[in-house]
Formats: C-alpha cells, structure tokens, sequence
C-alpha cells in the first residue's frame, strides 16, 4: 500500500464524508502514508460532479477537483440506510485508526454514526467531526458550506468589500481547504492521546470557527468595539501610490511606494509624464495625499495604455517597487511554485500535476498522487480487509447494501 | 508554570520556543499553548516583537486597546533576548536543549547569519521538532524574500485576481486572514513532526510557506489551471446571470443572498411575498427560461424591491414561506452570534482590557483550550525561564549588564 518512511503509513482513515472540507483533510493524511478508504453511497460523493454542477467552477476536460480531493484514497460504495451496510460498516470502524465524518448532526443520529454509537465499536477510534456551524445551537444542523459558512455568516464577505461596492466573492473551496488543516491538526492531536493513553477519542472543527479564526485579527477588534472601514475604491485611493492600476492586458498592478518623495520623479517618467515631477498640484506628500483621486486617474490613464511585461520592466529600469496580482493561470508556471513545492508531478496520465499539501517534512516527501478512484472501485477488496468472507461480500451485493 | 492547571492537556509537558515575529508562525504557537504547551517567546530586548505594535497600523481596525498582541501572544511567556549579541548564544543553546519544539520564521538569509538553521540546531538538541515558516518556501528565486500574508498568501498564489466581479478591481483580503489559516498547518506540521520523534527518537524538520498555502486555499482553481481549465469571472449583483440566484442590497445597506434554486417551484411564492403580483402576470417571466433569459430585465425589478425593505423586514416577510434566503454577516453581529458561542468560536480571557478573544478552531472531546490572561510584556519571564533552565543569579545578572538579557 504505502511506503514505510511515511509518517502515517499503517494507518487506516475511514472517510465517510463528502464535498471538500472534509475529505481534503484525509486527502493530506493520505499523501503522509495513510490508507484512506472513502465510504460513499450508491450515488458516490456530489463532488465527483461538481464541476459539471457548479457554475462557479472551472470547467476542464478532466474531472480535476475530484482528483484533488481523492488522490490516493480507495472508494467502497455502501447503502448506509440498509442494516446489513451498516454492519459491515462496523467490521471496517473495527479495524480503523480514524474516522472522518461530516453528515450533519440529524443525519448522524438517524444512520447511528455519532461518536457515542462507533465507540461503542472501537473504543480506540479518532473520531472527527466537521460541521458547518458546531455541535450545537440553533444551527448545529443546518448544512454548512464554505461560502456561507466560512465566508458569509463569519462577517469575512461583508469585510472584505470596497466602500459602496458589493460583498467580496470568495474563490470555490478556499475556506474548506484551510478548514482541512484544522481538522489534520485535530486528528493528529487525538492520534497523539491515543498514545499516550491508550483511548479514542472525539476531535472536529466547524466552518464558522475557521472562518472567524482566519479573521482574527478584525474579529478580535469587534470583541473589543473596534470596526475596519471598508476599503476606499481604486479611483478613490487614500494614497495614489499605494494603489493599484489595470494594464492594457487586464492584469493588475500593486503600487508601493515607500519613499515616494525619493521615487516621485521615477514614477512620473515611468508612465511618460517627466513634467508631472515639477506640476505644483503634486509637489508634496501632502499635495499628493489630498488629490489623490486626481492624481489615480492620471496613473489608471497611463497604465491602461500599455500591458503588464511593459510595465514591469519599464518600472524595473526606473527601481519603482511594486507587486503583481497573479491570476490562478500563472500558478502553474511559476518557477517558485515548483521550487517550493507547491506544484508537483503525478501518477495521473490525464493530470499530470497537481497541487501538494502546504505541510513540508525533513523526513518524508509526500505521496505522490495516483488517480482517484471510481466509485466502489475498491469494496470487495476492503471488505475483505476487514475480514469479510466471499459468501458475505456476495450476499451483500445481493441485498443491495454495497451495490 | 505550575500554578496552571495543565495536567489534562494533550500538549502539557511541551516546551515550545516561539523565535518567531508577527503572526502566522506566532500563532501557531498560540494554538500550541491553548492545548497545554508552555510556550516561550524569544523577543529582542525592549521593543519585542513588532507585532505588539500591529494595533496602531493603518489597515488595522483603530483602537487603544492591544487587541491582536492579545490574541498571538496569549499564554506564552516572553523571553527578551538579544540574539545579535554574542554572550547570548549560549543562552538560547541551554533553552534549546530543553525545549521539544522550535519555531522560526526570519528569512533565509537571517537565519544563516543568526545560525538558527536546522543543520545549527539539529546537534544540539537531536530531538528537537525544528518548524520553519518562510514566504515562498526554503528554495528556488524567491526563497530569501520577506512574505507577508497579502503579497505571499493572497496576491501570488492568484486568489485576489480570482476574487473579483467580472471588470472589477481584485478582491481584498482582511489583516492576517492568510497568516491565521497557514498557523493550522504548521500546528499540523509540528504534531506530524512530534509523532515522528515519538516512534523514532529522534527530531526532525518541518515547515510550511504562505506561498504554498495560498496556493493550497486557492487549489480548486489552481488544479483546474494545471489543466488549463479557468475560472469565468463572476458576474456583478447588477448583471446576474440568473436573477433569483442573486444579492440584493437592503434598505439599511445589508446584502441578502437570494437563493430560488427551484424558482419553478418558487416563483408565485416570492411574487407573492415581495408584493407583486404583477410580475407573475408579466408575460416577460412566465417560464423559468424566460426568467433566465431576461435576467437583466428581471433584476431590474427586483433591485428596488430589495432596496426598499430592511434586512430584518426581508427576514419577517420571507419566514415560514420556504423562499431561500441568508445575509452576509457583518462581524458587529457575529461577536452576538448565539450560534458562535455555542460553537465555542469565542472563549473569555482573565485580562479586562480585552475579555473576549476568538478560540483556536480545535475541537477536543477530551480536553479544553486553555483560559487566556493577560499577553506578556517584553522579558516578562526572562529571569523566571533562565532560572528553570539552571542559570544562577550571577549569570543572569551577567547577561543583563552585557544587554544580552532584556
């Protein structure tokens, strides 16, 4: 299965869990050396589909986010309404390190798959949970995803807006990603008291309290009244050079100009406007602060004219510091990516790369990503595993309980 | 340490040093303390981390209250060592050989010059958990770079581009939000690491970049352009593509997040409840592909609806009437979000200054974060911590004559 200097090889995940938060978090135990059985319905995890599905997903000819959030993990199909499913779901939670679980709490309770039920099974299990919004209140079971969850109902969206523009948008799955590490942090803690002491235990995390965790800092200072004015818009700018400007190619450019009165007349030839240096309206810091709108719609002007490689090496040759925006196309190809680690190969013929798991080991690489896999690809072979004999694997099939 | 109450944590007994500065590398630290760790943070004499002044920044929510040193520097004990200065080297190898757990986030190119690298490090404490976070990672063109949190985490990795309405500006990211979510990681580095030298004795490397971690958040996007596949740009709440999928600004400038996925179910209901009978007559939107296809006409209308009612009236109106709806937040009210207590998102410290603070998002059956006091001063603990490490009085006095010890 996996290669024995990986930290977490020999231990097995159960991940009866679907869309992203959840699963990506045994994603990066299986990249450490777990062997991590996916547990899916008859209909497999939605988000085999979500690319076709969600509108707001890049659509590509292969099924890439199901890869991302798969990779390395083997897939058993079982009808966890059907009773006999659920026993032999019980021969696997007998034989597992850890379980991952995101059902909400109602549907928990109806498939008997909150801690008190499995422990029952195995007094030695780490039990994970993922909610939208806790165990508890009154939204403990309301269904949680990342943009409302994580993004909206934390207050990030409404913060993260310019003044008198629209809520910020959230890119597909950013907080469930960052959510993953938590809930790794989680499992690895309770794997750690099971060391110690011989028992399992209960571990999990929410959405909201990541979400409002990654936005401490503005959470913090509402506990204490304190409140961030929402951000003043580019042809608004409180500082003209601390600013950005669109290019002619759509890309943008982030302005920081630290010593503007020593870079000043640098950035007035940078756009083709030497005399601006010697205009009065702008001789000061001050005069600059205070006619900053008209001063960011000479520069929005002149940057519009031409495209970013212009810029950056006209800027380069006049010292002017500033920062690129990257679009998610420009990832790939950036030689710091690879270098760091970031951007690695795959086992995957139709996906050659993809995206490692920031965590970084002295002692270990990560696994490298074989396909995900097809749904019930694994079952009869699991099941045996787990000790299951033919008879009782067929007359499974049979009932309709692994299909 | 002793008068605190630690036994039943999974994290007591730990000895982390916090050589770090700012916030993503110190909070980790932070949730490593919540969970039992006795954490010491190693801070130059005097003026301490700069991050105990991040409260009078710009793009900080203004207050004179220390509300983020209150936050990273919670439960930790400060050390003010001068680690430029010779005699205090050996100071800090006597901690090291104490310590399990190290955490470092100077550049490259500082560390070298500090000697405060793993292969420096690893003889004298070979059991030590050696955790580095850099801005780009530990090679390639932009290994010796400073990363902060906007320019690493959010502009490189191309979440800000992609965060953005069709023809906008790029979106914007909140104070730390990239620092706080890379803090879990490397909490996950560092426990990965402590398993290791649990089952083989010995210590061992780990780490973690902003960079890689933007990319990581940013991963549904960035796998789909690995296979050249990208996002289209969102479309603004004034030109939707489907209007009753939609924001729509309120009265008292709140936005409601209409959601009538099954508007050929739905569309008499929210006729109704909005009050306009007139618009199930109009021909225009009969059919569900109507509704779609004039989504411009159709937003047209429904925008001074929306804008004619409070959030709170919109909640009265809709209730009870199976319309799905739902606010974006505003944190004014998340810090008296009911739901965000019992999710235990908030905890109480013992520091009157700043009462409330926002919990690590750990989740233990068996244990609970520990209560927060007051953050330290600088070289609060200074002599308490050389003395546990065996430092006699006259070496102590020694290294504060020398400027060593603050």
């Amino acid at each position: 299965m996996t290669e024995a200097p990986l930290p977490l090889a020999g231990l097995r995940v159960l991940d009866i869990s679907s869309f992203i938060a959840a699963p990506a978090a045994a994603v990066v135990l299986g990249d450490w050396g777990a062997d991590v059985i996916k547990v899916e319905g008859p209909d497999g995890d939605p988000n085999r589909r979500i690319m076709h599905d969600s509108s707001n997903y890049p659509k590509g000819a292969v099924n890439y986010p199901w890869h991302m959030d798969s990779r390395n993990k083997r897939s058993i199909v079982l009808d966890l309404k059907k009773p006999d499913a659920r026993a032999a779901l019980d021969r696997l939670i007998a034989i597992s390190d850890v379980l991952i679980c995101n059902f909400p709490p109602l549907v928990r309770d109806r498939l008997k798959l909150g801690y008190d039920d499995v422990k029952r099974v195995n007094p030695k299990l780490v039990y994970a949970s993922l909610t939208g919004y806790g165990e508890a209140g009154p939204d403990r079971d309301r269904p949680g995803f990342d943009a409302t969850a994580y993004f909206a109902r934390s207050g990030l969206l409404d913060a993260q807006r310019y003044e008198g523009g629209p809520p910020g948008v959230p890119v597909p799955a950013q907080g469930d990603r960052a959510t993953a590490m938590a809930l790794v942090s989680a499992i690895l803690m309770g794997l750690m008291q099971c060391m110690k002491t011989g028992e399992g235990s209960w571990v999990g995390t929410s959405l909201l309290g990541n979400g409002l965790w990654s936005c401490g800092v503005v959470a913090q200072a509402a506990l204490v009244g304190a409140y961030l004015p929402h951000r003043s818009p580019p042809d608004r700018p409180r500082s003209a050079l601390g600013n950005i400007y669109r290019t002619s190619d759509d890309r943008w450019l982030q302005l920081t100009i630290v010593r503007e009165d020593k870079m000043w007349p640098g950035v007035c030839a940078t756009i083709g406007r030497p005399e601006l240096a010697n205009d009065p309206r702008f001789s000061t810091v001050a005069d600059r602060r205070k006619r900053s709108a008209e001063l960011a719609a000479i520069l929005s002007e002149a940057f519009a004219q031409k495209d970013y490689e212009h810029w950056r090496q006209t800027m380069a040759g006049h010292g002017i510091t500033f920062g690129v925006i990257s679009r998610p196309q420009d990832v790939p190809d950036d030689q710091q990516a690879v270098a760091s680690g970031a951007v690695v190969e795959t086992a995957i013929p139709e996906m050659p790369r993809t995206l490692a798991n920031p965590i970084r080991l002295g002692f270990a690489e990560q696994q490298v990503a074989r396909p995900a896999p097809a749904l019930g690809q694994h079952s009869d072979e699991v099941l045996a595993e787990a000790g299951l004999s033919p008879d009782e694997i067929a007359a499974l099939h049979k009932s309709g309980a692994v299909p | 340490m002793s008068e605190l109450p630690l036994s039943g944590l999974p994290l007591s007994g730990l000895v982390v040093l916090d050589v770090s500065s700012f916030i993503a590398a110190p909070a980790a630290a932070v949730a490593l303390a919540d969970f039992g760790a006795d954490v010491i943070k190693i801070e130059p004499p005097h003026e301490g981390d700069p991050h105990r002044n991040s409260y009078r920044n710009a793009s900080y929510p203004p207050s004179d209250k220390n509300f983020p040193w209150q936050l990273d520097g919670r439960l930790k004990r400060s050390l003010a060592l001068d680690l430029k200065n010779d005699s205090a080297r050996p100071v800090l190898e006597r901690l090291i050989e104490r310590a399990d757990v190290m955490i470092v986030n100077f550049p490259p190119p500082a560390r070298e010059r500090l000697k405060l690298c793993w292969e420096d490090i690893e003889p004298i404490n070979p059991r030590l958990v050696y955790c580095s976070l850099t801005g780009y990672g530990e090679t390639g063109p932009d290994r010796d770079r400073p990363g902060f949190d906007v320019t690493a985490y959010f502009g490189r990795s191309g979440i800000l581009d992609a965060a953005r309405y069709e023809d906008g500006p790029p979106g914007l990211s909140l104070p730390a939000q990239g620092d706080r979510a890379t803090a879990m990681t490397l909490v996950a580095a560092i426990l990965l690491g402590l398993r290791q030298r649990d089952r083989t004795g010995k210590g061992c490397w780990v780490g973690t970049s902003l960079y890689a971690n933007g990319v990581w958040a940013n991963g549904t996007s960035a796998a789909g352009a690995l296979v050249g596949a990208h996002l289209p740009p969102r479309q603004s709440p004034d030109k939707p593509r489907n209007a009753l999928t939609n924001l729509y600004r309120t009265k008292d400038d709140r936005w409601l997040q209409l959601l009538l996925v099954r508007d050929d179910r739905l569309w008499p209901v929210l006729c109704k409840a909005i009050e306009r009978p007139d618009l199930l007559a109009d021909p225009r939107f009969t059919e569900r592909a109507d509704r779609r296809t004039r989504a411009l006409e159709l937003v047209a209308e429904l925008m001074p609806v929306f804008a004619a009612r409070t959030y709170a009236e919109w909640e009265a109106t809709f209730a009870g009437t199976g319309i799905p709806f739902g606010v974006i937040g505003r944190l004014a009210d998340v810090v008296e979000d009911e739901q965000a207590d019992h999710a235990g998102i908030f905890a109480d410290t013992t520091n009157p200054e700043v009462p409330r603070t926002v919990n690590n998002p750990i989740r233990l059956g068996f244990a609970q974060p520990r209560k927060a006091g007051p953050p330290p001063a600088v070289g609060q603990h200074s002599e308490e911590i050389l003395r546990e490490a065996g430092f006699a009085a006259s070496e102590i006095d020694a290294l504060k004559k020398s400027g060593a010890l603050g």
